[in-house]
C-alpha cells in the first residue's frame, strides 16, 4: 500500500490533477464560448445561455464546497453558516455598485474583506463550541444575518437589490472559474504548510493539538476566515452576474446544506473531493431541475443516492481516484463493517 | 397589560407545540447522538395521518393521536433498524447527511401522495376559545399544550420507571458497557428511534389542528426542535419542556416588542440561542457533558 503510493510523488499528483481538470474544463468550454460567432456562422449552438449558466453555477459551487472543506473537512468544524459569507459578499457588491455607484471590480475586492471581517467577529466566540453545537450556532448566525438583511431598508429590505446588468456570459464564467481555481489551490497549498498540519491535528484531536503547541484558537479562526473570504468572493461575483439579489437567493440555508453534501460526497478533507462532488451533484441537480412529477422522482433519486453514498462510500468518491482504493464489493463490505451497529 | 398576558399565554401555547416536537428529537439526539434532520418530515407524516382520518372518517384529531404514534413508531423502528444502524458509528456529519437524504425522500413521497395543496383539519370546535376578561385561549391550542405535557410525562415515565427505559439510558451512557450487560444494541437503537418518531407523529397530529399542512411544512420544525434542545439542554425531559416553553415565549414576545417588526422573530430567537450556546453551552437545565 505504502510502496505503491511512494512510486508517484504525491505532491506532483495532487498538483497535476486539479490543474489538469481546470485546463480540461477550459479546453472543452472555450470552443463553445463565442455564442455570437456561432450564431452568425449558423452553426448549431452547442453552448447556449443555459449551458453557460450551468457551467458558471458549477464553478460557483466548487468555490463554496472547497471553502467549506477548509473549515469543515480539514479542521472538522461543520459550519452551517457559510452561506452568510456568500450573502454578505453578494450584498457588499450589491450595495457598493447599485447604491454607491462603485465600479464592479473595485467592489469585488471589498466583498471578501467584509465576509472575512464578519467571520473574525463571530468566529472567535463560536469556534469555542464543538460538534452539533457549533453546527447549530453557525446555522443560527446564517438565519439571523439573512433575516436582518431582509429587514434593512438601505439594503432593499425584502425587495432585494438590483444591479446594472452586465451582459457577458464569458466574463462571469471565467471569474467563477478563477475563484474556483483559487479555492482549490488554496486548499492544496494549506495542506502543505505547518498551518495545514495544525488544522488536521485539530480535527483529529484538539486537546492533543493544544498540547503539542498548536495555537488552536488562532488556527481555527484563520481557517474560518479563509473559508469566509473565498465564499464571499463567490457571493460578490454572483451578485453582479445575477444582477438581482435578495435574502432568498443569497442566504438560502439549502445552499449551505448543498455545499456540505458536495464536499462530503466527493470526499471531505481532500483537495479534489469537493470539486468532484460539486461537479457531479450540481450537474445532477441541474438536470433534475425540470418541472412536473419527474422532478419529484428525481428528488427521491437524489435522496437515495445520498443515502447510498453516505452508507457505502463514506470517504467520498475521490477515494477511488489516484490508486488509494478500488471500487469493489470487498471495499463496500469493509466500509459498512467499520460504521454499522 | 391584558395585551401582555395574552402574548404570554400565546407564547406558552406555542411553546407547548415546540415541546411536543422537540421531545422525540431530543431523545434521539441524546441517546443515539443523531441529529435527525428528517424529524420535521416525520412530524408532517403524523399530521397527514390525522388529516386523512379526519377527512375520510371524521375522526376527531385528538382521538387519532394514538394512531399517529403507532404508525410512526413502526416507520421509525424500520428506518433505524434497516438504514441508520448501518452508519451509527460514523462521525456525526454522516448521520446528518443520511437523515437529510431520508428527509428528502419522505417529503417527495408526501408530495406524490398528497400533492402540494394546503390541507387543514377543522373540527367543529376549532374556532372556539376560553374567554377570561380580555384574554382569549383557543381550546385547540390548550388541548395541544395538554397533550405536549402528557407526552413529556410519558417520556419521563418510560425512561425512569421502566426496564426498557433503563436499557435506553444505558445505551446512551455507554454503548459498549450496555452491550456487555446483555442489551441488544440494534434493537435498542431502533426502539429509541421508534419512540422518537412516535412522539414526532403525535406532535404532527397536534400541529394539523391549527396550521395548514404541506409536505414541506415540517422543515422549520426540525430547526426549531434543534433550537429548543440547545436552549433547554440535552439529557433531561424537564430541560426539553423548559426549552420549548421558553422558545415559544421568546418568539411571541419578540414579535410584539415595540420597535421590532415581526420579521425579526427568527433572528431574535437565534441570537438568544447563540448567546445561550456561548455563555451556557449546556442549556438552561442540561447536564454537564
Amino acid at each position: 500500500m505504502i510502496a505503491r503510493e511512494e512510486r508517484v510523488p504525491r505532491s506532483l499528483r495532487r498538483f497535476a490533477v486539479p490543474l489538469g481538470i481546470i485546463l480540461l474544463a477550459i479546453a472543452i468550454l472555450v470552443p463553445l464560448t463565442s455564442t455570437d460567432a456561432a450564431q452568425q456562422a449558423g452553426l448549431p449552438l452547442l453552448a447556449d445561455k443555459l449551458w453557460f449558466r450551468i457551467a458558471t453555477t458549477v464553478a460557483m459551487f466548487v468555490v463554496m464546497a472547497s471553502a467549506w472543506n477548509i473549515i469543515g473537512g480539514l479542521t472538522g468544524y461543520a459550519s452551517f453558516g457559510n452561506v452568510a459569507f456568500f450573502g454578505l459578499g453578494a450584498y457588499t457588491v450589491g450595495v457598493l455598485v447599485s447604491n454607491r455607484g462603485w465600479p464592479f471590480p473595485l467592489a469585488l475586492i471589498v466583498a471578501p474583506l467584509t465576509a472575512t471581517l464578519f467571520a473574525l467577529i463571530v468566529g472567535i466566540p463560536l469556534l469555542r463550541l464543538r460538534g452539533h453545537y457549533f453546527a447549530v450556532a453557525t446555522l443560527g448566525v446564517g438565519v439571523a444575518v439573512g433575516e436582518v438583511v431582509n429587514n434593512l431598508e438601505p439594503l432593499g429590505a425584502s425587495t432585494g437589490l438590483f444591479l446594472p446588468i452586465v451582459r457577458s456570459d464569458l466574463l462571469f464564467f471565467y471569474l467563477m472559474l478563477g475563484a474556483a481555481a483559487l479555492a482549490v489551490l488554496s486548499t492544496w497549498f494549506i495542506l502543505r504548510t505547518r498551518f495545514g498540519y495544525g488544522l488536521l491535528a485539530i480535527r483529529e484531536n484538539e486537546e492533543a493539538a493544544t498540547v503539542i503547541g498548536v495555537n488552536t484558537t488562532l488556527y481555527k479562526v484563520a481557517a474560518f476566515c479563509i473559508a469566509a473570504a473565498l465564499t464571499g468572493l463567490a457571493g460578490g461575483i454572483f451578485a453582479q452576474w445575477n444582477s438581482f439579489i435578495n435574502q432568498e437567493n443569497v442566504f438560502a440555508i439549502s445552499d449551505n446544506v448543498q455545499m456540505i453534501l458536495m464536499a462530503v460526497v466527493g470526499g471531505a478533507g481532500t483537495v479534489l473531493g469537493p470539486v468532484a462532488g460539486a461537479i457531479a451533484l450540481e450537474l445532477i441537480i441541474q438536470t433534475l431541475a425540470g418541472g412536473g412529477s419527474a422532478a419529484v422522482y428525481a428528488q427521491i433519486g437524489l435522496g437515495v443516492l445520498l443515502a447510498v453514498c453516505v452508507i457505502f462510500i463514506p470517504r467520498g468518491v475521490i477515494d477511488f481516484f489516484g490508486g488509494q482504493s478500488r471500487l469493489s464489493l470487498r471495499y463496500l463490505r469493509q466500509t459498512l463493517r467499520e460504521t454499522s451497529a | 397589560m391584558s395585551q401582555f398576558i395574552q402574548q404570554v399565554i400565546l407564547g406558552l401555547l406555542l411553546g407547548g407545540v415546540y415541546v411536543a416536537v422537540a421531545l422525540g428529537f431530543s431523545l434521539v439526539w441524546g441517546i443515539l447522538n443523531i441529529v435527525n434532520l428528517a424529524h420535521g418530515a416525520l412530524v408532517i407524516v403524523g399530521a397527514y395521518i390525522t388529516w386523512a382520518l379526519f377527512t375520510r372518517w371524521h375522526i376527531d384529531p385528538f382521538l387519532s393521536l394514538p394512531v399517529d404514534a403507532l404508525a410512526l413508531f413502526v416507520i421509525g423502528y424500520g428506518l433505524q433498524r434497516g438504514v441508520i444502524n448501518r452508519i451509527i458509528r460514523a462521525p456525526l456529519l454522516f448521520t446528518f447527511l443520511l437523515t437529510f437524504g431520508i428527509n428528502l425522500i419522505i417529503v417527495s413521497l408526501l408530495l406524490l401522495i398528497f400533492t402540494a395543496d394546503f390541507r387543514s383539519v377543522t373540527p367543529s370546535y376549532s374556532g372556539n376559545g376560553l374567554h377570561l376578561g380580555n384574554v382569549t385561549i383557543p381550546y385547540i391550542r390548550l388541548g395541544g399544550l395538554a397533550v405536549a405535557l402528557l407526552l413529556a410525562g410519558a417520556l419521563w415515565a418510560i425512561l425512569n420507571r421502566s426496564r426498557i427505559g433503563a436499557a435506553i439510558l444505558a445505551v446512551g451512557a455507554d454503548r459498549d458497557a450496555a452491550q456487555l450487560v446483555g442489551v441488544d444494541l440494534r434493537h435498542m437503537y431502533a426502539l429509541t428511534f421508534g419512540i422518537g418518531a412516535a412522539f414526532a407523529g403525535v406532535a404532527g397530529g397536534i400541529i394539523s389542528t391549527f396550521q395548514s399542512i404541506t409536505p414541506t411544512a415540517g422543515n422549520p420544525y426540525t430547526l426549531q426542535a434543534f433550537a429548543v434542545v440547545i436552549l433547554g439542554g440535552l439529557g433531561r425531559v424537564s430541560a426539553t419542556v423548559a426549552g420549548g416553553l421558553a422558545f415559544g415565549l421568546i418568539e411571541i414576545l419578540a414579535q410584539s416588542a415595540p420597535g421590532l417588526e415581526s420579521g425579526y422573530a427568527n433572528a431574535i430567537a437565534f441570537v438568544v440561542l447563540v448567546i445561550v450556546l456561548v455563555v451556557r453551552p449546556r442549556g438552561l437545565l442540561g447536564r454537564l457533558a
